[in-house]
């Protein structure tokens, strides 16, 4: 067996036991969990389209969750339309705001495209605590929308609710599993290539044949329109969202602490980091709510510090430097071509 | 025909003119210098040319298109390659990374933009520094991996800005080598230089600029015993009586 194929079977192997889990977990909150763990390391592969590969440091992708969120929620509530088809309705909105705010913000560099992220997010938060009605449709300002949830008999996957956990795990796995593959195809691909030069040496890139902005761009509507969809899932699953549960700066900064700490730019960085950060946000949110609010992203601030202190490039490096080494173990072969 | 023409290219940053009315040609297979003291408007007449900074006034016509103000990406894919004064490479990415980005201005394909990288860099004689990150190279082997990136896109015209400096002597030996092969190979090459010795080798006609004007212009030796250059180099002084 060549190292190349032991890497696969191990990867094989963690998805078929993901696949496992929840005959051996059963119990509710630890589902819950994981769900939220497998959807945050979604939203973060694809924050790093746009925070990884194209190099720039957004800081506002909760505004396409809430995006993504409300959609799905006002065609439900509203028309009764099942919120898969939201969830579409809802990404190509995201790409299209996507579109609209890239196309000005990502010419700017470094610190002024964060900020501009924010004053974004923050701009449409505070919209949509203060207006009811978005023309036809209901938002109901800070109130938020409340999806009343069906009689088990009526629960299903058409109407995305269900009356146990694990089809919500399934399908935040599937999406993760899915969000992943993606982004490996997409960062071996012409699009990747010309994404990660245009991030790191503009000018070079742009001599070498790189539409440096409209790629940016373009990473930017996808990773919109990938974002909303979990937001749709955040809604589905938790059946009330209000502005400040999904347009918030909170989760906005996570998304970037979890990918900076994991690993900007890798693929495999966003799950690492949800998987570590994840667990802690949970914990300290589950036993310190009450004592110590906001103690996670306390957490999460000092583990950024020293992480940037030994690991700028993040802990996925060492990690899988480490795999590495521990399936050459294994095998024989020499070091394959690397590209 | 030749394959660059540039008539009358001016550009102006705010009130300082950095290059005045400056007209040049250069032919198929034909290596022309650009010279000039410090601040004459080289890299300045360069950056038009490869479509950084739109000309305030003039046009640029290569290969019998006029260009004037088209984007650096539009040229590169048109056949115009350039360097970089200071090299920029994509230091998260190995050499052939770094060329396959260039090899992806002719094909989308993962496979054959490694194959193209790989040949470019064994014909620069790197093919063993292929996955080595740039960042761990010499400052040779990145202005090296500079005109690789550029030759993966496969130009009509080579823009060298410079890549000789800082180089020592045997590596500029190396450097006008490789120039002198791609010649044969009858690429057409546009360069920037301030090493003498390989400006006078490599080219077959020199362009001299000072203030963002063109002074003087014909053969290297000409050139060299040109009186406003030789005052525009070293000065009143020095000008044979």
């Amino acid at each position: 067996m060549t190292q190349r194929q032991l890497k696969k079977n191990c990867l094989i192997g963690l998805v078929l036991a993901a696949f496992a889990l929840p005959l051996a977990v059963q119990n509710p909150t630890y589902l819950h969990i994981l769900i939220m763990l497998f959807l945050f390391a979604y939203m973060t592969t694809t924050w790093n389209l746009v925070g990884g590969f194209a190099g720039v440091l957004p800081l506002g992708h909760s505004v396409f969750v809430g995006i993504g969120a409300y959609s799905s929620t006002v065609l439900w509530l509203q028309y009764g339309i099942s919120p898969w088809i939201g969830m579409i309705v809802g990404g190509l909105l995201s790409a299209l705001v996507g579109y609209l705010i890239g196309k000005p913000t990502l010419k700017m560099r470094g610190a002024y495209f964060a900020l501009s992220t924010m004053a974004f997010l923050e701009g449409v938060r505070v919209m949509v605590e203060n207006i009811d009605m978005l023309g036809p449709f209901k938002l109901n300002g800070p109130r938020g929308l409340n999806i009343p949830p069906l009689p088990p008999e009526d629960a299903g996957f058409w109407v995305f609710q269900f009356s146990s956990k694990e089809p919500y795990y399934f399908i935040a796995l599937t999406m993760l599993i899915a969000v992943l593959a993606l982004t490996y195809f997409i960062s071996r691909s012409k699009f990747g290539y010309y994404l990660k030069a245009g991030g790191e040496e503009p000018e070079a890139a742009q001599a070498l044949g790189v539409n440096v902005a409209s790629c940016k761009v373009a990473a930017t509507a996808l990773s919109a329109f990938l974002t909303a969809m979990a937001g749709t899932f955040l809604a589905q699953l938790t059946l009330f969202i209000y502005p400040k549960s999904v347009l918030t700066l909170d989760l906005s900064f996570e998304l970037a602490f979890i990918a900076l700490i994991g690993g900007r730019g890798s693929i495999a960085g966003p799950v690492i980091g949800a998987l570590l950060l994840r667990p802690v946000g949970e914990f300290s949110r589950i036993y310190f709510s009450d004592s110590l609010p906001g103690l996670h992203l306390i957490i999460l601030g000092v583990v950024l510090i020293v992480v940037m202190l030994y690991q700028p490039r993040g802990l996925s490096e060492p990690l899988l430097k480490l795999f590495d080494r521990i399936t050459s173990r294994f095998t024989k072969e020499a070091q394959e071509d690397k590209v | 025909m030749s394959l660059l023409e540039i008539q009358g290219l001016t550009k102006q940053f705010g009130g300082l003119v950095a290059v005045d009315d400056l007209s040049l040609s250069i032919e198929k297979g034909q290596i022309l210098g650009l010279i000039g003291p410090n601040g004459a408007g080289k890299s300045t007449a360069f950056n038009c040319v490869a479509g950084v900074y739109a000309p305030t006034r003039g046009s640029i016509i290569f290969d019998g298109e006029d260009v004037t103000g088209q984007k650096p990406w539009d040229l590169c894919r048109k056949g115009m390659g350039r360097t970089f004064q200071i090299v920029k490479p994509f230091n998260s990415l190995t050499a052939l990374e770094n060329v396959m980005i260039g090899a992806f201005a002719i094909t989308d394909s993962r496979e054959k933009a490694k194959a193209k990288a790989v040949e470019v860099l064994e014909t620069l004689g790197m093919g063993d520094k292929k996955y080595l990150k740039p960042g761990t190279m010499t400052i040779a082997d990145r202005k090296c991996l500079e005109i690789a990136k550029a030759l993966a896109t496969d130009p009509k015209l080579l823009l060298l800005d410079e890549v000789m400096a800082g180089l020592r002597p045997t590596e500029v030996d190396e450097v006008i080598k490789i120039i002198q092969t791609l010649k044969a190979q009858g690429m057409t090459i546009f360069v920037i230089e301030h090493i003498m010795r390989a400006i006078m080798t490599l080219s077959d006609e020199i362009v001299v600029i000072q203030f963002g004007k063109k002074i003087c212009q014909g053969a290297p030796e000409k050139v060299a015993s040109d009186e406003k250059v030789i005052k525009a180099y070293l000065g009143e002084d020095y000008v044979p009586a």
